[in-house]
């Protein structure tokens, strides 16, 4: 655990020292100080409407930091050269990837929890009410997309350089958020086998939509059940774990040259 | 008492759409504890394969090779080894002393002893002043020196060395040879390939010649060479025969 550990902290670092970070969590709060002060539509200090709009770019901003330091980190050791002062080390391939994955997910996971605590500050500042438990269940099922989210860039950049892998990544984790979820309404429209094409295919692809609790808490539904949010965490595990293995297979024979793969 | 590097048959083969390259064929070496071994070839010659191999980096097509008796594929056989690349490059981000606090815990090392090793290689390798500063504002060859600096960090038994005098100034290559000259004193073993025959005539105690792939000779450095010819000429003759 110490390599693994060792690995994510100088994740950490990277991610802290590019500022990269930092900048993001200054344009979120530049888009809801804007949100603020503009009363297009009427809607100025509406706090369902801060509440939406805030969420959103938290989605929308974790997700590019998620992807793009993912696909950075393994494609970055090899063009450096620093994979071999890596792995000359007691250091398993296997550490390589776990490492990776917990330093991205754990910064990525600290940047949405300072993304959720900008929005909690405007919706005070708006006198608006934060209900805390379902806040806090929106943001644990939010980190859990987020540690998926990693996982699949990571698999990605074990076998496709750094552009192929970060786009292939916007647009895979973009298709089981936004696409697959729509495939059973689909399949109700499709006759014949195309219908129950579509139909095994909603329920044997991953989804991300599931991580989704927005709509509860803009509107104040009020936090989910005990049991389904349980049995959506074990669902981003499995798929996280699943995700990690299937990048060590590719990783673990994968041969080196100096700057890039022979 | 096992071999520091026991290389048995090696051969490493790279298939492609245009045609098979054979890096290594049959290569055998045995490197005793404690002696500095110079490993020199052409480019493309397959030294920088073979280091590969010993590292784990690689598997080979056929063949064997031991570190201590540990066969190179399993992660504990890297547990006594440092390593140093050509053109070594590492985190930009970090300080030196950083990437060393980083490489000890790699190594598992306890604590103390880490802080005591760092104190020790920071002096050995010349960068103690500027340890605290980001690796990003060093030169090349601080950069170089910062890497060695790591290599030697877990005191190995075994250093790998691959082209360590490539970036350095005068200054900095004699450091390297005494580095390397402390390292024979402890009864470490040195294993490095190199262009600079100069180097490995004043460092080594073996040599070994590898070309296209094949060991084309291997001896001690004082009888490897014949009387009156010097090691250029003889390398020159080995290597293409004229």
């Amino acid at each position: 655990m110490t390599r693994i550990l060792t690995i994510a902290n100088i994740v950490w670092l990277e991610v802290l020292r590019r500022k990269e970070f930092y900048m993001l969590l200054i344009l979120m709060g530049a888009m809801l100080f804007i949100l603020l002060s503009i009363d297009a539509f009427g809607l100025g200090g509406v706090v369902v409407y801060i509440k939406d709009v805030g969420l959103m770019f938290a989605w929308i901003l974790a997700w590019i930091l998620a992807v793009n330091s993912g696909a950075r980190q393994l494609p970055r050791e090899e063009t450096q050269g620093t994979i071999f002062t890596l792995l000359a080390k007691p250091v398993s391939r296997l550490e390589v990837i776990v490492g990776k994955w917990l330093g991205v997910w754990t910064v990525t996971a600290f940047a949405t929890f300072c993304f959720y605590l900008v929005i909690a500050l405007a919706i005070l500042l708006q006198r608006g009410r934060i209900d805390l438990p379902t806040m806090a269940q929106g943001y644990i099922l939010h980190t859990m997309a987020l540690s998926v989210i990693v996982a699949i860039a990571i698999l990605l950049t074990t076998r496709l350089s750094h552009d192929a892998a970060t786009a292939l990544a916007y647009i895979l984790t973009a298709t089981l958020y936004g696409v697959i979820p729509t495939l059973s309404a689909l399949a109700l429209n499709t006759p014949g086998w195309r219908g129950s094409f579509l139909t095994a295919a909603y329920f044997l692809l991953p989804h991300l939509d599931v991580f989704d609790m927005r709509r509860r808490i803009v509107h104040d539904w009020g936090p989910t059940n005990t049991t389904i949010l349980l049995a959506v965490l074990l669902y981003a595990f499995c798929l996280t774990a699943a995700t990690l293995l299937l990048a060590w297979l590719a990783y673990r024979r994968k041969r080196f040259a100096r700057g890039s793969m022979l | 008492m096992s071999a520091a590097i026991e290389i048995t048959d090696l051969s490493v083969a790279f298939t492609s759409r245009s045609g098979t390259v054979h890096a290594l064929r049959n290569v055998s070496l045995n490197v005793p504890q404690g002696q500095v071994f110079g490993f020199l070839g052409p480019n493309g010659a397959g030294k920088t394969t073979a280091i590969h191999i010993l590292l784990g980096f690689l598997e080979p097509t056929g063949g064997s090779a031991r570190i201590f008796g540990v066969d190179v594929n399993q992660t504990i056989a890297r547990e006594r080894i440092g390593y140093l690349a050509e053109n070594p490059d590492t985190y930009p981000f970090l300080s030196g002393r950083e990437l060393l606090t980083m490489a000890g815990r790699l190594f598992r090392m306890p604590r103390a002893r880490l802080v005591e090793r760092i104190g020790i290689v920071l002096a050995q390798t010349g960068v103690a002043t500027i340890a605290d500063r980001l690796i990003a504002t060093y030169s090349r060859g601080q950069r170089q020196r910062i890497c060695l600096a790591q290599a030697l960090l877990s005191d190995p038994d075994l250093l790998i060395l691959d082209e360590p005098t490539g970036g350095l100034d005068p200054i900095g290559r004699m450091e390297i040879r005494k580095v390397i000259a402390d390292l024979r004193a402890a009864g470490k073993t040195v294993f490095f390939s190199s262009h600079e025959l100069s180097e490995v005539e004043l460092a080594c105690d073996h040599i070994a010649i590898l070309s296209a792939g094949r060991v084309v000779a291997d001896g001690a450095a004082g009888q490897l060479v014949p009387p009156g010819e010097s090691l250029e000429k003889f390398f020159l003759r080995t290597v293409t025969g004229s």
